[in-house]
């Protein structure tokens, strides 16, 4: 993965797998205390403690299916979250759901790029129209908060029966996406 | 800004189209989005998919994303699934053969075979 948008999208479709129905996204860059933060939170079967310290292993995987037992998304995002001075917390009950919060420290020379996070937001609301999402985006610098706040319940309920992948859907969801984007400055982090 | 207003007159349109043509959905598309899908440009080709949609108003077709599907080798990989035909699973997927897929079969019903990894059920 090159960019934390990329581990962020990888982190999402575990929530999927989990049957999440509600997953909430928080991206915080908060410059003065040079810190770049991701909370996902979800309401899926959630893990018990066992499984939790398993998903941070890179020789385990929930994907029982396959035939590789090697799951390496958890444990490649915290090595590059602890890479950058960051950290990695990852908690969970069975039943509720699972809370991840990943921090990176912002200006660290280690620190991989926040990248495309439009396309990982797009492609996860349409991509699972079964899934309500809730993204919040927060920009704070010298005293000021800016933040974006995105919900899809809200969206899906004024359009009815009208997919998610209509043309003018699709397009309507991009510009809130990248007017969110913009005025939370996370363009270039 | 974007409102809530808006969608009602994206609603207000789409209901029409569809009472037209009856509001069948024709092609269904299901992009791979595991860990390695991901790693190898899953993201790239589903965000490809939806421009196209956009961008030509294909208004029968949907996209969904999908975890993985065990064909790690040939990520990113993309089921196309149309009403009373074979699945048709598209692998090593990038932006140019998506922009491709949705010329050939998805608008005028030819599958590119040199892409095709995969078909049935």
């Amino acid at each position: 993965m090159q960019d934390i948008s990329l581990h962020l999208l990888d982190i999402i479709e575990n929530s999927v797998r989990a049957k999440a129905r509600n997953i909430k996204v928080r991206v915080i860059k908060d410059v003065g205390s040079n810190l770049l933060r991701i909370i996902v939170e979800d309401n899926g079967t959630g893990m018990d403690s066992e499984t939790l310290a398993m998903a941070q292993d890179p020789f385990y995987t929930s994907k029982g299916e396959r035939e590789k037992k090697v799951g390496l998304g958890i444990p490649l995002f915290k090595q590059n979250a602890e890479m950058s001075n960051g950290s990695f917390k990852m908690s969970s009950q069975p039943g509720f759901g699972t809370v991840l919060t990943v921090d990176f420290e912002l200006n660290h020379i280690d620190r991989m790029p926040l990248g495309n996070l439009k396309a990982t937001l797009l492609g996860a609301i349409i991509g699972h129209p079964e899934v309500d999402f809730h993204i919040i985006l927060i920009h704070c610098e010298r005293g000021r908060e800016y933040s974006f706040h995105f919900e899809t319940a809200a969206i899906k309920e004024e359009l009815g029966d009208i997919p998610l992948t209509y043309p003018d859907v699709i397009e309507y969801i991009d510009q809130s996406l990248n007017e969110g984007i913009q005025n939370t400055s996370m363009e270039n982090v | 800004m974007k409102t809530l207003a808006d969608l009602k007159k994206i609603r207000e349109k789409a209901q029409e189209e569809m009472k037209l043509r009856g509001g069948s959905v024709r092609v269904k598309i299901v992009v791979g989005m595991g860990t390695s899908g991901i790693a190898m440009g899953a993201r790239e080709v589903m965000k490809t998919f939806l421009e196209e949609i956009s961008n030509r108003s294909l208004t029968d077709v949907l996209v969904t994303q999908t975890g993985e599907k065990g064909l790690a080798s040939m990520e990113p990989v993309v089921d196309v699934i149309e009403e009373g035909k074979p699945k048709v699973t598209y692998g090593n997927m990038n932006p140019d053969k998506v922009r491709k897929v949705v010329v050939e079969h998805i608008v005028n019903g030819r599958i590119v075979s040199d892409y095709v990894v995969a078909t049935g059920s």
